[in-house]
């Protein structure tokens, strides 16, 4: 089968999809605002003609072009072109104000290429016991491991605990903005329509961290004159094999926490990175390093948010059941191609299937030609003088939070976010914690409310499920440890005891 | 020097456009600029690609590009209230769904009357929604279930999301029956899909279940439509089965009260003939999307009809603002 997969590969038109896709996919990711959803939905009309095959290549290219690309805005700006490069932008922003912009490019163009390849030979390997697995995880399961999820990224994401918990909690009461996600009764809308579908992720996203950015360096004048601010060298940036092997299990573990998010619905990519980055800094020799230009903190990520993809894609094609909006228009795709997601897609269309998936593991090779050429130009955005960038910036934060929806509120709502963040910012609160908090807040309230209702208001629900029970178990080891090192941090220097909580 | 020019030139096509406007007004000639279809959700999805197909074909048909834009947001509801408000001349239209169309107007203001605001011009599709349980499941067909719920501990049913019309429609059995059906809405069909095939609830009514049950995961007990899906025509309907309640699934194509007659017979005439034809059929059956015709009159009537009940419902529930 695989082998008669790989023949199928051999056509120019394979070739073209795999490299145009790609090519799309990474310049429209690194645009703010346009995301890898929106580039496939208008990518569809284009493949109504083409083979199945190429067609499909074409899509998933842009899928995961898209991923990678957002990375690009996330560190030469530190404006992530997608929600899930927000992570990436941490140190990947760093790097690049130290010069080593170049370097923090590769690091990351090589790190989601892993977390591709991984993703997709799993996918490949594993589609149907995955899928059956993630089936275990109901509403109870969910709950769990979001609330994981939020204690992993407060304890281990860096900086004051505090801070990050009351971020956190500052997220999640954002979210309740919308329709109630068990009634349906309009919570906080003040009878506006346009808020009934709550705060919007990418104009938050937006506005947060590249708004945000824009009024900070508004405010942030230097005092002298504008004529000459320090731009950064270019240092050499060359990753040798042997660094990028140094971070290996960064890498791997990265990436399996990307493929297993992935594979369950609704979390999405921007969590897993956060995720990653929070594990790659407690494992690190030097986590006092992270946020100040460490490359784990770079590779980390962005070997979760492209692991995402292939398991995205795992229950999408395996069940025909999707977990998010891109799985969704991707699903789609597939079935205009006459290639349904379900149980019979292996079965019926194997051949088609493994040809798409060799495919993807061997555009890794143009991802990695063409984005090495991209940075060779991209890199200089750095040494364009910021009051000539950040026009340009606006510009794309405003038509970015208008083309989610066609919609002025959300534009106001990016512009909110923007002072949000630029206040926040200014008091030194972390901004990521922020983010997920409002990604996971209603999923969180809602998986809870579910699980309740399920079990008729009984708590039992969380402890009868072994995963559920598992998940609570690691958050308390989690806690304690978290505490543990807090104390022992201590001793020995009780007397310059800092206030790092 | 440039700039007045363009002025100028801005100044002549405001005129000439406006002039355009106000003598298109006759039916024979229409349509003699492009039409456009909005379609409530975002692009990629059934309802939005279906759409491009019925857009794609009528454009022979009608000599005019038709275009088809996304206006998505509240459910559907945001694109309703924009059409609602534009100008009833023919060139504005929308591909919509019962959410949109009867359901949400019963729950909440939505800023448009769905009878009194628009008129009807035909139904395309609708896909069945079902009442499935997962394989291994005891009951086998919608008595033993209900009998079961009747009697014995609560079931739950997962749906697409809260107050949509599967939630409505069970909501009656359960009032109707005695029987006790606890309700947990997904965040979409595809979240309350996976839940009942990962055991988390009973029973889940969704769209979209040809596949699971063909392969044997889940078992299709009834169809919450008024007719029978064709995929399974030995399943009962809920009516069939003796509960009176139905959950129509529609997809049409709705233009803003006011529209000249003669331009909307133009429309549904044209429409009709392309969702008739075998090559949408084909390009629906790859889609697993139902071609289900309904005249512009009879999906009126199902409007309408539905947004009665829908409210009176709705009203029980204390939903009702």
């Amino acid at each position: 089968m695989l082998v008669d997969a790989f023949f199928a590969l051999l056509d120019i038109w394979v070739l073209v999809a795999a490299v145009s896709g790609i090519v799309a996919g990474i310049v429209i990711g690194a645009i703010p605002g346009l995301g890898p959803t929106m580039a496939i939905a208008l990518l569809i009309p284009v493949t109504f003609s083409m083979d199945p095959i190429p067609a499909i290549t074409l899509l998933l290219g842009v899928y995961q072009g898209a991923i990678f690309g957002g990375s690009i805005s996330a560190i030469l700006l530190n404006v992530p072109g997608t929600p899930s490069s927000a992570a990436t932008a941490i140190d990947g922003y760093a790097m690049a104000r130290a010069g080593q912009g170049g370097k923090a490019l590769r690091i990351a163009l090589f790190a989601s290429v892993f977390g591709n390849i991984f993703s997709c030979l799993v996918l490949m390997m594993l589609a149907q016991p995955l899928a059956s697995m993630a089936l275990n995880f109901g509403p109870a399961e969910m709950a769990t491991l979001m609330l994981f999820a939020l204690t992993v990224i407060i304890l281990f994401g860096g900086g004051a605990k505090l801070d990050a918990a009351i971020m956190v909690l500052v997220g999640i009461c954002a979210g309740i903005i919308g329709l109630d996600p068990i009634e349906g009764t309009p919570r906080f809308t003040f009878d506006n329509f346009s808020l009934e579908n709550g705060l919007q992720l990418i104009p938050v996203l937006v506005g947060l961290f590249a708004m945000s950015e824009v009024f900070l360096q508004l405010f942030n004048r230097p005092k002298v004159s504008a004529g000459t601010q320090e731009v950064p060298e270019l240092l050499p940036s060359k990753v040798g094999l042997i660094e990028m092997w140094r971070m290996k299990t960064s890498l791997f573990l990265s990436s399996v926490i990307g493929t297993f998010i992935g594979i369950l619905p609704g979390i999405g990519s921007t969590v897993p990175a956060f995720m990653s980055y929070s594990l790659a800094r407690s494992r690190s020799r030097e986590p006092s390093s992270f946020g100040k230009g460490a490359p784990e903190g770079v590779a980390a990520p962005e070997a979760a948010n492209n692991a995402v993809t292939g398991g995205a894609l795992i229950p999408t094609l395996a069940l025909g059941i999707p977990g998010d909006a891109v799985t969704a228009v991707i699903l789609g795709a597939f079935m205009l191609q006459g290639l349904a997601p379900g149980p019979f897609l292996f079965r019926d269309y194997g051949v088609e299937v493994y040809a798409i998936f060799e495919a993807l593991l061997l555009s890794s090779i143009p991802c990695i030609i063409f984005g090495l050429l991209l940075f060779r130009v991209a890199v200089h955005v750095i040494r364009i003088q910021p009051r000539h960038l950040f026009p340009a910036i606006t510009i794309l934060a405003l038509l970015g939070a208008f083309s989610v929806n066609n919609s002025m509120v959300d534009v106001w709502v990016m512009l909110g976010a923007g002072v949000v963040g630029f206040l926040l910012r200014r008091s030194g609160f972390p901004l990521p914690p922020l983010l997920i908090g409002l990604i996971l807040g209603k999923s969180l309230e809602q998986s809870l409310r579910q699980a309740l209702l399920t079990s008729g208001g009984s708590l039992e629900i969380f402890t009868a499920s072994p995963i559920a029970a598992g998940f609570l178990v690691i958050i308390a080891l989690c806690l304690i440890a978290a505490v543990v090192f807090h104390l022992k941090a201590r001793n020995p220097s009780e007397k310059s005891a800092t206030g790092d909580v | 020097m440039s700039v007045r020019l363009l002025k100028k030139l801005t100044a002549a096509l405001a005129v000439s456009v406006t002039a355009l406007t106000a003598t298109v007004a006759s039916a024979e000639e229409y349509p003699t600029r492009p039409v456009t279809i909005i379609v409530p959700y975002g692009a990629g999805g059934t309802t939005d690609i279906s759409a491009r197909k019925l857009a794609a074909m009528a454009e022979p048909l009608l000599g005019q590009p038709v275009v088809v834009e996304n206006r998505p947001g509240g459910s559907g509801t945001n694109a309703m209230r924009s059409v609602s408000a534009a100008k009833p001349d023919g060139y504005t239209l929308i591909a919509t769904t019962s959410s949109p169309l009867f359901v949400t107007p019963a729950l909440r203001p939505v800023g448009y009357d769905p009878v009194k605001d628009f008129v009807p011009v035909l139904n395309y599709s609708g896909p069945f929604h079902g009442v499935l349980v997962k394989a291994d499941s005891p009951y086998q067909n919608i008595d033993e279930l209900i009998g079961a719920a009747k009697s014995g501990s609560a079931l739950t049913y997962g749906t697409a999301g809260a107050m949509g019309g599967a939630h409505l429609a069970f909501t009656s059995v359960s009032r109707e029956t005695g029987a006790q059906l606890q309700h947990v809405p997904f965040d979409g069909a595809a979240a309350a899909t996976a839940a009942v095939l990962g055991g988390h609830v009973n029973i889940s009514l969704v769209p979209a279940y040809r596949d699971l049950v063909q392969d044997g995961q889940l078992r299709l007990l009834a169809v919450l439509d008024g007719t029978r899906d064709p995929d399974f025509p030995d399943v009962p309907t809920l009516k069939d089965a003796g509960y009176d309640v139905e959950f129509p699934s529609v997809v049409g194509v709705v233009a803003p009260a006011g529209t000249d007659p003669a331009i909307v017979s133009k429309l549904e005439q044209v429409f009709t003939q392309v969702a008739t034809s075998a090559e949408y059929k084909e390009f629906m059956a790859k889609l697993n999307q139902p071609v289900r015709i309904m005249t512009g009159e009879e999906l009126g009537e199902t409007i309408a009809r539905n947004l009665e009940v829908y409210r009176a419902l709705a009203k029980e529930m204390g939903q009702a603002k």
